[in-house]
């Protein structure tokens, strides 16, 4: 093993977001712990992916980790890379199965927020990314799953500016907005992994990570979570072995997965 | 000019009174007339980047960022822009990263936002401050893929597309241009949002090879470059090397832009640095960081790296010696064929940039 300390946060987060995909799926990959965690899916149990690029490139043969999705091993030999209209166009078409969202904040309906901190766009607290591929990607894949840190301020009951819709206001309401797929399956935070109550659409724990209990989900999130029927199961823990390959072959130079000091 | 219908929740949302500055984006017929009236002639259109920046950017004209932010975006003709003291210009693009050093000296003063930052590069607390400073004035907000779809519009010759896209999010309440309304064709309830075609002003478009008429060829990445050279009024076409006509006809690879749509051809080597060149160049990363966690950090530090890289240097020559010269010139031609799979295999890995860690290398 190349390191033998225990995988911090970034990286089991890596690992829980790679649980979610499924081998021989089209996937579209954002940028950050998105792409980290396709790649260590492609090159652990899910070797038949194609991965999708908003730059253009698709089913890169493998390289180093991509430092932007617009890096080159984002196109590396693709024999296709289509115009940003057509990737995401292929998309709303039904070629792509799922895509792996990043957010600043997520709400009790899993509506996600990379727009700005505060009340008014004109006058925000912060002011951040806004959309990029975040609002495409959530309006025309067919399953999205998002990912991101988990503290209240993060899971706020409604988010400041609804960049890209989960289930808007629950219920029907995405359908009725018009937009397409199935919305959010599941958010991943480093604390655990949630899903969406199938009627209401709300927030629900799935499973947490190991040795976290309800509670400190429940304390770090701005809403009440729904809790499943009987016990509540255990996020599996990233194996050594895997965390290896994470830490060699996928993200050697912790371009993502460092922890911030 | 014609005259267009806005969204009032948008309009009320953003503070805008005046709409006459949102119309031009929108206006196929002005973008129309200033097609039909380029000449036609297969002339040899070179010039240099300062003539053709002062000759076709004017003040207030809303400029396209081409290329992805960071790969194959002329930042080279974005320096010349400021250097020359253009002023109020419109910012657009996916994504729209550029538009942000280009606010502290006034040359861009209103955005129309995709996208701004560098990814993980850090986040872009400069863009921040000169919105709640009010040094910009944001007039739509954007996905990737509406911008992509109203440029493809403008390629298309339609007034506009019906997308599936934004429906139901702020960004909507934020856009004045973007109608919903029912899909035509449908019986059943099946919400859909227009997206008029758009017409930037100018673009500077920087590819790998053209010849002196115009034809420009992309090799790497599209993103919306063909779209956008269809749809602006004003396309300057800045290319590596200049090659002759016959090598486009016979010698292709890659994708090109029709000579007829081209104003100006410039002979722009590292034209793009610091992003990345498909096939030249990769970019100077530490660059980026630094431009993040260090400039965009406070004022003062802003200043200092903005005047120093952007201001205080003439041209790209003095750009590239700056980040090493010829070392860094081989080194980033070395990593970028290496990372499309051109080169053999090397070790990316690199120092990143912090501020209590800055090497001073580029590469």
């Amino acid at each position: 093993m190349k390191n033998e300390t225990p995988a911090n946060p970034l990286e089991m987060l890596a690992y829980f977001i790679s649980l979610q995909i499924k081998d021989s799926t089209v996937v579209y990959v954002g940028t950050g712990l998105p792409m980290v965690a396709a790649i260590l899916a492609h090159k652990t149990h899910a070797p038949h992916i194609t991965m999708v690029y908003e730059s253009g490139g698709q089913d890169p043969i493998a390289g180093d980790m991509p430092w932007s999705v617009g890096d080159p091993f984002t196109w590396r030999k693709a024999a296709v890379m289509q115009e940003m209209a057509y990737s995401f166009g292929q998309a709303a078409g039904g070629y792509v199965d799922i895509a792996f969202l990043g957010f600043a904040q997520v709400d009790m309906y899993g509506n996600v927020n990379t727009h700005h901190i505060g009340k008014d766009l004109t006058n925000p607290k912060a002011r951040l990314t806004g959309s990029g591929g975040n609002n495409d990607l959530s309006s025309l894949t067919e399953n999205m799953i998002l990912v991101g840190l988990q503290t209240p301020e993060r899971f706020p009951e409604k988010v400041d500016f609804i960049t890209s819709v989960g289930y808007l206001e629950g219920g029907e309401t995405r359908r009725e907005a018009g937009l397409i797929g199935n919305g959010p399956l599941a958010v991943v935070s480093q604390w655990g992994i949630y899903d969406f109550e199938p009627k209401t659409k709300r927030m629900r724990v799935k499973s947490l990570t190991p040795g976290i209990p309800f509670e400190i989900a429940q304390q770090t999130t701005g809403f009440e979570l729904l809790k499943p029927e009987g016990e509540i199961p255990e996020t599996p823990m990233i194996p050594s072995d895997i965390l290896d390959v994470l830490r060699t072959d996928v993200d050697p130079g912790g371009v993502f997965t460092t922890m911030p000091s | 000019m014609s005259t267009f219908t806005y969204n009032s929740e948008a309009l009320q949302n953003l503070h805008i009174e005046d709409t006459t500055l949102l119309d031009r984006l929108v206006d196929f017929e002005s973008a129309r007339d200033a097609h039909l009236r380029k000449p036609r002639d297969k002339a040899d259109k070179r010039t240099s980047l300062k003539e053709a920046v002062a000759e076709y950017v004017s003040d207030g004209d809303i400029l396209f960022d081409a290329g992805f932010a960071y790969v194959r975006s002329c930042h080279q003709a974005y320096f010349e822009i400021m250097r020359q003291g253009k002023k109020n210009l419109q910012a657009i693009g996916a994504p729209t990263s550029n538009q942000s050093y280009m606010i502290n000296d006034g040359s861009v003063k209103f955005s129309h936002n995709a996208y701004i930052g560098a990814e993980m590069r850090g986040t872009d607390r400069n863009y921040s401050r000169q919105l709640k400073e009010g040094n910009v004035t944001i007039l739509s907000e954007w996905s990737h893929g509406g911008i992509a779809q109203g440029l493809k519009a403008a390629q298309l010759g339609a007034p506009g597309i019906f997308s599936k896209q934004m429906l139901g999010s702020d960004i909507m309440k934020h856009n004045p241009y973007i109608k919903t309304m029912q899909n035509p064709m449908r019986d059943d309830p099946d919400p859909v949002a227009f997206i008029p075609a758009l017409y930037p002003d100018v673009v500077f478009i920087h590819v790998q090879v053209a010849d002196k008429y115009g034809n420009a060829c992309i090799y790497g990445p599209v993103v919306n470059d063909t779209a956008v050279a269809a749809a602006s009024r004003k396309v300057i076409i800045t290319a590596e090397e200049i090659v002759p006509e016959i090598s486009l006809r016979y010698n292709r690879k890659g994708v090109t832009i029709p000579f007829i749509y081209a104003d100006a051809v410039v002979e722009l080597p590292f034209g793009a640095v610091p992003g990345n060149m498909p096939g030249y160049y990769y970019w100077a990363r530490q660059w980026w960081e630094k431009l993040l966690r260090y400039g965009s950090t406070d004022k003062e530090r802003f200043k200092k790296f903005h005047d120093e890289w952007m201001i205080n240097t003439k041209d790209q020559f003095e750009f590239v010696e700056k980040l090493g010269g010829a070392k860094w010139i081989a080194e980033a031609r070395r990593q970028t064929k290496a990372a499309e799979g051109e080169n053999e295999d090397i070790d990316f890995s690199y120092q990143e940039y912090t501020p209590d860690n800055d090497t001073g290398l580029y590469y």
